[in-house]
Order: structure tokens, then C-alpha cells, then sequence
């Protein structure tokens, strides 16, 4: 493709880095609006801000998997899975009504709650099943 | 997604005015369209000009230049000065109407270069916008301007022949150029100056509040100093007011080079080298962007190309990148290195140690596209100055 073929992404890329790019910019401005303090709060730590982001992302595409598995109802006995679903996917629309910081504890939290997830999995009687997963030995890989 | 109409294609328009049968007479290719004084009407303008690649005005006197608005201001000009008149005349004329609103895509047409160079003072125009004529008579200007335009773009560019290499590419295509055809170096080679001027508006639109903040409170009375990275011909030297700015470039190319210097003489423009290696001294500069070049560039020359932008900018000064964080995969043949903003932004804390504060974000949506593409980040450099 030469510079002047006005590349086309495919449609998943495309919408991926765009979504990234509003999103980014959408975060900028609330923290913008919400006052010089929370600027500087924001505007220190973008790499941390995108790193925690990315953990929240992992933890709630971890829990819908455990959720939509045959082990989903199994799981949904246990009251500490039921509370992270709660948080993390039934009621993660309150996030983006949240101030700066109150996202970012939110995020740090998430951090949190996955590297105690993956731990968790890990050792537990089930482990030896998760770790065959390339996709679980990666988060582990990547939070522990 | 871009579309290019090809039923259709663009084509230069001339407005011939009072002397449209002249310049009939004296002939012009099928698809070059001539209008008369009858054929300005606004409605009758906006229809001639959809199609138009750029609009020659040869009649400036007739000529409605308050009907140039929406799309129409897109379209790049190119005004023959009438003849016999003094530029001060020129000036109370079309002043406002016409040159105070040249852009770095429009151009002037003139045989006089005295009067060529008072213009040029009075409105801050660049050499690049000068077409020499010979004859100033509408029939015989509009031969010479045909002529020009057709050499413009019969060039047949030989670089990017195999795999991308960003810095061969990129040399080779300014050297390629620079020479007769500086204008198509800017944006995407083989679009037509329309499509071109267009994206530079849009991005002039983002840019010009975030250079002017980032002088910011400084006093006028201490210089601005101002880095462009991949400056080419210098278009956004034009965007400072160079009586209170020391702005310098630094480019790949030498052609592109030379073409900034003939374009800006009051300003510094460098090559550089083949290493990614600024030549100048730590804390040198207030300002330092760059405009669609790290995109087109592989991750380490994107890190080591941030890394001197930082090094060369005092604390407290800025850094800007206006670049496309919206692309597919990469390539061989491509010469768009996709990467992200989140991935970006994570080179340069990386780059810079995170010693950067953010302090801008602007995506961009070019009138092309249905999608948003581009986005310019500018942060300040965190610090306290080695020297006072």
C-alpha cells in the first residue's frame, strides 16, 4: 500500500484504535473539566491510568469467560465470584459517572481483584486445568 | 473510509472573466473548463467548481471572491496579477478580499518581480507560491499557467520502489519533488492540491490554538524558539509570526531542505542524518512537534525521535505529535506503521522517562473519511533547566 492508497483498516482494528483514540480523548476532557487539581492527577500517571485500564479489561473478559463456562455455575455459588460479576460486569456502567478519582481507585482495585483472582485459580484443584490455557498462563504471566 | 471519485475526476478551472474569449481562442485541453464574467453567479460557482483540482483566476477584477465559502474555500488558487498596477493599489483592492486569505496551497501568478516581492512582504507569501509568467495578458498567462500545472503532475515519481524503508522513502520522494512539483511533497503525493489543502485546513484548524498557547505567557520580547521534525517545505513555518519566532526544520531530504530554505530564508532548516540524532544542543527549543512523521515511521526511530524531541526542549516547553492513531496492519509495501494512542502514549512515557505532564488531546476527523483518524497529544516536559 503506498501513502497514497488511503488505507482502509479492517473493521475490528479500525474500530479498536478508534474507540482507543476517543476514549482517550474523552478521558482527557473529564479530567480537564474536572479542575487543574485532578489535571495533574491525571495527567502524571497516563501510563499507570493505561495500565490499570488494561487490567480492568483483562478481569472482566476473565470473569465472563468463568461465567459462561460449564464451571459458571459452579462459581456462581461461591459469594466472592458473585460479588466481583456484580462489580466488575452488571454494574460497570457507573464508572464513567465517577470523578477521577474515584475511577482510579476503582482501577486499582480491579488491579487488585485479578491479581487475587489469577492466584486464587492457580492454586486451587482446578489449576492444573487453567494453566493449560495459553490465554490464562499470559494474564498470569503479565499480573503476577 | 476514503473515497476517491473516479467517474469524475478533477480538473483545473480557469476563470477567464471579460477575456474568456481570448483564452478560448488561444485553446485549452477538453477538460480544462473556462468561465466568463456570465458563468459566477453563487449557484452557477458552487457547480463549476465541485469538480475543480484548483481555480485560476485571470480576471481578478470580475471575480466574486466573496463566493468562495464551505467547500469552496478548498479549492487552491492561483491569481494573475493584473498588469500596469502598483502593489499598494493591489494591496486596498484585494487586500482583504482576496490575498489576506492565500493560504500555503495558494499561489500568485506575477512577471513583475518587484511587484512580486512587496506582495510578498506585505502578506507573508513564500517563494514556493510564486508562478513566474512572462506575459501578464490573460491568454497568454493562462498558456504558461496551463503548462506549469501539467508539468506539476506529469512528473512520474521513480521513489518507493521495493519493500518500505521509512528514511529511503522519504528521501528519495522530497529529492524527487522538491524541484518542480514542491506542493505535491505536502500530505499525499498523487491527490489533487484540493484534497491536499483540505487536510492541511483541518489540521491547521488544531494546531494554530496549540502553538499559540504554548507561547503562552512567554513575552514577545524574548524569541520563541520553535522545532519542526520532518519540516519538508516548511508550511507550518507560515503558521508563526516569524518577526517574533526562530523557527527551524529538520528533514530527511535535501531537496526538501533546500526547497524550505528558498521558502523561509529568515528561518534554519537541517537535514538529518541517516542516525536519528538531532543536531542541536540539550534545552534548545520551546516548541517542538511534528506532523504526520512518527506514523510513518518503525517503533525504535518513533522512540529515538521522541527521546531527542524531549532532549532539545527546555522544561516547561512543549512537545506536540499530530499524527493517525487509526490504521490496519502493517506491510511491506506499507508505509503507515499502525500504533494506537494508548501504545503511543506508553513509548512516549517510555522514551521520556515519564518526565511529561499531558496537556492537549485532540482527535481529528478529516472531511474525507467516515471514520476519525488523526489525534494530536501535546504534553510539557517536566524539569528544572540545566542553564539560566
Amino acid at each position: 500500500m503506498s501513502e497514497n492508497d488511503f488505507y482502509t483498516p479492517s473493521e475490528l482494528d479500525r474500530l479498536r484504535m478508534e474507540n482507543e483514540l476517543l476514549a482517550f480523548e474523552v478521558r482527557f476532557l473529564k479530567a480537564r473539566s474536572g479542575g487543574p487539581a485532578e489535571v495533574a492527577a491525571s495527567s502524571v500517571s497516563l501510563s499507570r491510568m493505561t495500565h490499570l485500564e488494561e487490567a480492568e479489561t483483562d478481569l472482566k473478559l476473565l470473569l465472563r469467560r468463568i461465567r459462561n463456562s460449564p464451571l459458571g455455575l459452579l462459581a456462581r455459588t461461591n459469594r466472592n465470584f458473585r460479588t466481583l460479576t456484580d462489580r466488575y460486569l452488571d454494574r460497570s456502567d457507573d464508572v464513567m459517572s465517577k470523578s477521577p478519582p474515584q475511577r482510579l481507585a476503582y482501577l486499582e482495585g480491579a488491579k487488585r481483584d485479578l491479581v487475587l483472582l489469577l492466584g486464587r485459580l492457580g492454586r486451587g484443584p482446578l489449576g492444573v486445568m487453567f494453566r493449560r490455557r495459553k490465554s490464562f498462563r499470559t494474564l498470569q504471566e503479565r499480573y503476577l | 473510509m476514503y473515497r476517491i471519485p473516479t467517474d469524475r475526476p478533477e480538473h483545473p478551472v480557469f476563470y477567464a472573466g471579460r477575456f474568456s474569449e481570448e483564452v478560448t481562442d488561444a485553446g485549452m485541453p477538453a477538460d480544462h473548463i473556462v468561465l466568463s464574467d456570465w458563468d459566477v453567479l453563487p449557484a452557477q460557482l458552487t457547480s463549476a467548481l465541485e469538480r475543480a483540482s484548483v481555480l485560476v483566476v485571470l480576471d481578478m477584477f470580475s471575480f466574486p471572491f466573496e463566493s468562495l465559502t464551505g467547500d469552496l474555500v478548498d479549492v487552491p488558487l492561483i491569481l494573475l496579477l493584473p498588469s500596469g498596477l502598483d502593489a499598494n493599489f493591489l494591496a486596498t483592492v484585494f487586500g482583504k478580499a482576496a490575498f489576506a486569505r492565500l493560504g500555503f496551497f495558494d499561489r500568485i501568478a506575477a512577471s513583475d518581480d518587484g511587484l512580486w516581492a512587496e506582495l510578498r512582504r506585505k502578506y507573508d507569501l513564500t517563494e514556493g507560491q510564486r508562478v513566474e509568467v512572462e506575459d501578464d495578458r490573460p491568454e497568454h498567462a493562462a498558456s504558461e499557467i496551463r503548462a506549469a500545472l501539467e508539468a506539476e503532475f506529469a512528473l512520474h515519481a521513480t521513489f518507493g520502489e521495493g519493500d518500505y524503508e521509512a528514511d529511503r522513502y522519504w528521501a528519495e520522494r522530497g529529492d524527487a519533488l522538491a524541484g518542480n512539483a514542491p506542493h505535491r511533497a505536502i500530505c499525499s503525493v498523487n491527490h489533487s492540491p484540493r484534497f491536499n489543502k483540505a487536510i492541511h485546513r483541518v489540521q491547521a484548524k488544531t494546531l494554530r490554538p496549540q502553538f499559540a498557547a504554548a507561547r503562552g505567557t512567554q513575552t514577545e520580547e524574548v524569541p520563541f524558539d520553535v522545532l519542526e521534525v520532518g519540516a519538508g517545505v516548511g508550511r507550518w513555518a507560515a503558521s508563526f509570526d516569524l518577526a517574533k519566532t526562530r523557527f527551524t526544520g529538520v528533514d530527511i531530504s535535501v531537496g526538501m531542505v533546500e526547497a524550505a530554505r528558498h521558502n523561509f530564508p529568515q528561518c534554519n532548516f537541517d537535514l538529518l542524518g541517516e542516525e536519528p540524532v538531532l543536531p542541536y544542543g540539550d534545552e534548545s527549543f520551546d516548541l517542538s512537534f511534528s506532523v504526520t512523521v512518527m506514523h510513518h515511521n518503525p517503533t525504535p526511530t518513533k522512540r529515538a525521535l521522541i527521546s531527542e524531541m524531549w532532549r532539545v526542549t527546555r522544561p516547561g516547553g512543549r512537545l506536540m505529535f499530530l499524527e493517525d492513531f487509526v490504521s490496519g496492519e502493517w506491510s511491506a509495501r506499507s508505509t503507515v506503521y499502525p500504533m494506537s494512542v494508548t501504545k503511543f502514549v506508553e513509548l512516549l512515557v517510555e522514551a521520556t522517562a515519564g518526565q511529561v505532564v499531558l496537556d492537549h488531546v485532540e482527535s481529528i476527523r478529516y472531511q474525507h473519511d467516515d471514520f476519525t483518524r488523526g489525534g494530536l497529544l501535546s504534553v510539557s516536559k517536566l524539569g528544572v533547566a540545566k542553564t539560566w
